[in-house]
């Protein structure tokens, strides 16, 4: 209330105020209930429209929250009446349970008219002597009391005097009273629910403000109008104020935005554009690099919608932000080292498992990832470069072609493989680069490769340095820092195993191979009247000397021997058992020893052997004119395969050499006509498989099906096809054939 | 989290190896594939069997869908350790592949085979 004592006004008018009055007291009441939220003030200006056009003296009086009775608003047409009141009210306040009549309308909530006042009227509700005296000098003469209800509740009452000799109120009056009051409540209580959720709202932001989680709030043009001190520390700006003032897409720009499997996405793909967009928005996880420092971020954005309870609009949507970096980028590191471990020990050839190593790094660790080994005469090596733009690969390619490294360069990979260190270059310049280039057009092609940062690490094997691997980022990719440097670590040592294991390897099969061929017949024989023809193949990774061999021969007595037979055993030793194999059998069969004779001599030599459990299977096939005499120690019958493709086995089982003792050996004959065909085999052909599936017998026997139609190279090389077209191209065996057919002109 | 893969050769198991000791035998089963790859661990598994009991042992290899040459090497050493040292070996039947290796190899007959791993031997 203003302090200066307020102009004398004219008394209230003494005619009723007519219909625009009421009309016009209306409009201005509505508009200045509409003006502000502030209850003190617009009921001030409320008393204040009312007098002198409806009343002397209005007050307004409000229920407070202890359910006492206080004056809000006083206006008064007489100077100081208003003042005089106030503090009249504060040393006799009202009580709720009084007989004033604003306690009355308040406890009531219906208005009241007291349209002509005698003194012993006001002297019945009066709060004291003072406030008797104070009714009866100012001439209080005719009142109303209106309620203020809001939501069926009363908050409080406006009351309406006429001073002196005006015209008493009457019931139209006490109307637009009560139609003021009824507006008056109306305000109160949205200033009030107002203050309320102002309240929640500051409550609601000191929570969300220190939530750990970073959170915004979008609407559905897409500007911020909440977001948390963690949401401006993850979005990389000084406060949430700068995030409410970005336009849409603004803040999101700063950022390289990828899904898990690094393709890029857009403001669209965000869960909380999709839930505006009407569709349903899943978590996503997203991989984040900040564009101007290169750092990788991966993040967890949540969306859920806020509906409008009554529409069912959507509003806003809340995007909450989990920074899972950490825990992703050790997962990240735990996955790729066991996938490259996985490839690793997948082949033995270092030059093809390191190309896909240096693949498996792109993009999931670096850019760019190059594979050097030193070699044998301290060469350095490029075996493998990958980067995802195959133009790219090729401008590495050129680079690392015309720029070969020596391993006496100051810098860089050489000094790496000399000394063993890692090394972790950030911050690269042209300055950098300029320094380690040879010439211009080496800075050239290094300025392309467009590196950010760069990690060197070497790898070691059992006894010395192989090489090294080198780790680039470049462009928008996020960038490499030393924290990359334990998995690079990881990776060289794993690699460095690998290559220490592929060289033995390749040195051990050379070896292996070289022996091999020795255990072989160079030629096969030339049998008048007949076709021989052999096979053999060596299981592929894994390959071990020794396995499968085969021989063919003239007996000292002009019979053909076939010979075919399986040693399993490793290495050397096994290598000693095939030859003793062949040797033994040859030996035998010179002294015109019959097959199952020459598979008892056999056993006999390896039982001699000190070492024990080196198995043996074989099949002797002796042939005589067109007679055949099979003997088998373990090993699969032979196939005769006629004429018309039909194939049946021959011979009995017996036992294989070497393990067990007595053996069983048995002979069996037959008679092979021209157009025949013989078919010794190993195991390593029925047992071509991929997954569970065998070739199995019937398989090698649908293959042979084929005779008729093919030469006896023909058929060899169909089986042996065939066997492998099963593996998958992959043979876990050695396979091994050996074949005779009589022709047709020895009839 | 994915928990590191063993980086033995070959990365994926495909030979399970169980064993059990009962009052009088020692079953070792077998299942997926004895090959190169997994003869070595039964060998290391036999050798273990050895140290710990002197009853009878028993290969199961009910759940074994494949042997080769090298596993038959291991079955047979096995059976050649135990009969030098005076201890019972049986064995149960495998798949269809296992049955007509162990046939053609002819050592079906030299071998005791039994129903069930528990089996008393006759």
């Amino acid at each position: 209330m203003p302090e200066q004592a307020a102009p004398e006004r004219e008394p209230a008018t003494s005619v009723h105020p007519g219909g625009d009055v009421a009309m016009a007291l209306l409009l201005e009441a509505g508009a200045v209930l509409a003006s502000s939220l502030d209850p003190s003030t617009t009921m001030g200006q409320v008393a204040e429209l009312t007098v002198p056009r409806l009343a002397d003296l209005c007050v307004i009086d409000l229920l407070d929250e202890d359910d006492g009775i206080h004056d809000v608003a006083v206006a008064a047409s007489r100077p100081g009446l208003a003042e005089e009141l106030e503090r009249l009210r504060l040393e006799h306040p009202l009580r709720r349970d009084g007989e004033h009549p604003v306690a009355q309308v308040i406890r009531s909530g219906e208005p009241m008219l007291l349209s002509r006042m005698d003194n012993a009227l006001l002297m019945s509700f009066a709060q004291g002597s003072r406030h008797a005296r104070f009714m009866i000098s100012h001439n209080y003469r005719s009142a109303m009391v209106a309620p203020l209800v809001a939501r069926g509740r009363t908050l409080g009452a406006l009351s309406a005097l006429r001073l002196g000799d005006g015209t008493p109120f009457e019931q139209k009056d006490l109307g637009l009273a009560t139609e003021i009051a009824h507006r008056a409540a109306l305000a109160i209580d949205n200033a009030r629910l107002y203050s309320d959720v102002q309240r929640a709202e500051r409550r609601l932001q000191a929570v969300l403000g220190n939530l750990a989680e970073a959170i915004t709030v979008i609407d559905s043009s897409g500007r911020t109008v909440f977001a948390n001190q963690a949401a401006a520390e993850l979005l990389q700006v000084p406060d949430p104020q700068a995030l409410l003032d970005a336009t849409p897409g603004e803040t999101m720009a700063r950022f390289v935005v990828l899904d898990e499997h690094g393709r890029e996405l857009d403001l669209h793909a965000m869960p909380g554009r999709r839930l505006f967009a009407g569709e349903s928005a899943e978590p996503l996880l997203v991989r984040n690099i900040v564009r101007s420092s290169g750092e990788e971020r991966w993040i967890v954005v949540r969306s859920s919608p806020v509906l409008d309870p009554d529409s069912g609009e959507m509003l806003y949507v809340v995007n909450v932000f989990e920074n899972i970096t950490e825990v992703k980028r050790v997962q990240l590191a735990e996955s790729f080292m066991s996938e490259a471990s996985r490839v690793l020990v997948s082949s033995l050839d270092y030059g093809d498992t390191l190309q896909r190593v240096a693949r498996l790094a792109v993009p999931t660790i670096a850019s760019w990832c190059a594979v050097d080994v030193l070699g044998e005469h301290g060469e350095i090596e490029r075996v493998a470069v990958h980067h995802s733009d195959p133009e790219m690969v090729a401008l590495a390619q050129r680079l690392s072609r015309d720029y070969s490294l020596s391993l006496d360069e100051p810098l860089g990979v050489p000094e790496v493989i000399r000394s063993g260190e890692a090394r972790v270059y950030t911050d690269i310049d042209v300055d950098a680069l300029a320094r380690y280039a040879r010439d211009d057009r080496h800075l050239q092609l290094l300025a392309a490769i467009g590196a950010t940062a760069v990690i060197i690490v070497p790898m070691i094997g059992a006894d010395r340095i192989t090489g090294a691997i080198t780790l680039v980022s470049s462009g928008l990719d996020r960038r490499l820092s030393a924290e990359d440097l334990p998995l690079a670590e990881r990776l060289a040592r794993r690699s460095g195993t690998a290559i220490e294991n592929a060289r033995l390897y390749t040195e051990r099969s050379r070896i292996a191979h070289t022996l091999q061929q020795a255990l072989l017949p160079g030629s096969l024989p030339t049998v008048p009247g007949a076709e021989v023809s052999a096979r053999y193949r060596a299981a592929g990774e894994l390959n071990e000397v020794g396995g499968d061999f085969y021989d063919a021969f003239q007996a000292e007595d002009g019979a053909w021997m076939l010979v075919i037979g399986d040693v399993c055993g490793k290495g050397s030793r096994a290598a000693g058992v095939t030859a003793l194999a062949r040797h033994t059998l040859r030996a035998a069969a010179l002294s015109e020893l019959a097959p199952r004779e020459m598979l008892l001599m056999l056993h006999r030599a390896l039982q001699a052997q000190p070492a024990d459990a080196d198995l043996c299977t074989v099949c002797v096939v002796r042939l005589q004119e067109n007679r055949v005499t099979v003997a088998l120690a373990g090993h699969p019958q032979p196939l005769l395969i006629d004429r018309d493709g039909k194939s049946r086995p021959l011979g009995r089982p017996g036992t294989l050499l070497g393990a067990l003792d007595p053996v069983d050996i048995h002979e069996a004959g037959e008679k092979i006509a021209p157009g025949q065909t013989l078919l010794l085999y190993t195991d390593g052909v029925p047992e071509a498989r991929q997954g569970n599936l065998l070739l199995g017998e019937d398989g090698l026997c649908r293959l042979a099906g084929a005779a008729p139609a093919l030469s006896l190279d023909g058929l060899l090389d169909h089986i042996e096809q065939g066997a492998l077209a099963h593996a998958g191209g992959n043979l876990r065996d050695d396979l091994a054939l050996l074949a005779l057919r009589l022709t047709e002109e020895s009839q | 989290m994915t928990a590191l893969p063993s980086e033995s050769v070959g990365g994926e198991e495909h030979l399970r190896i169980d064993s059990r000791t009962a009052p009088d035998r020692i079953v070792i089963a077998l299942h997926g594939e004895l090959d190169l790859l997994g003869a070595p661990l039964l060998q290391q598994e036999i050798e273990q069997a050895d140290v710990d009991s002197r009853g009878i042992l028993v290969l199961d290899l009910q759940g074994l869908e494949f042997v080769d040459s090298a596993g038959l090497r291991v079955i047979l050493a096995a059976h050649e350790h135990a009969r030098q040292h005076g201890r019972e070996f049986a064995l149960t039947k495998g798949s269809e592949q296992v049955r007509r290796l162990l046939s053609i190899a002819g050592v079906d007959d030299h071998l005791r085979v039994i129903d069930a791993p528990d089996d008393v031997l006759v």
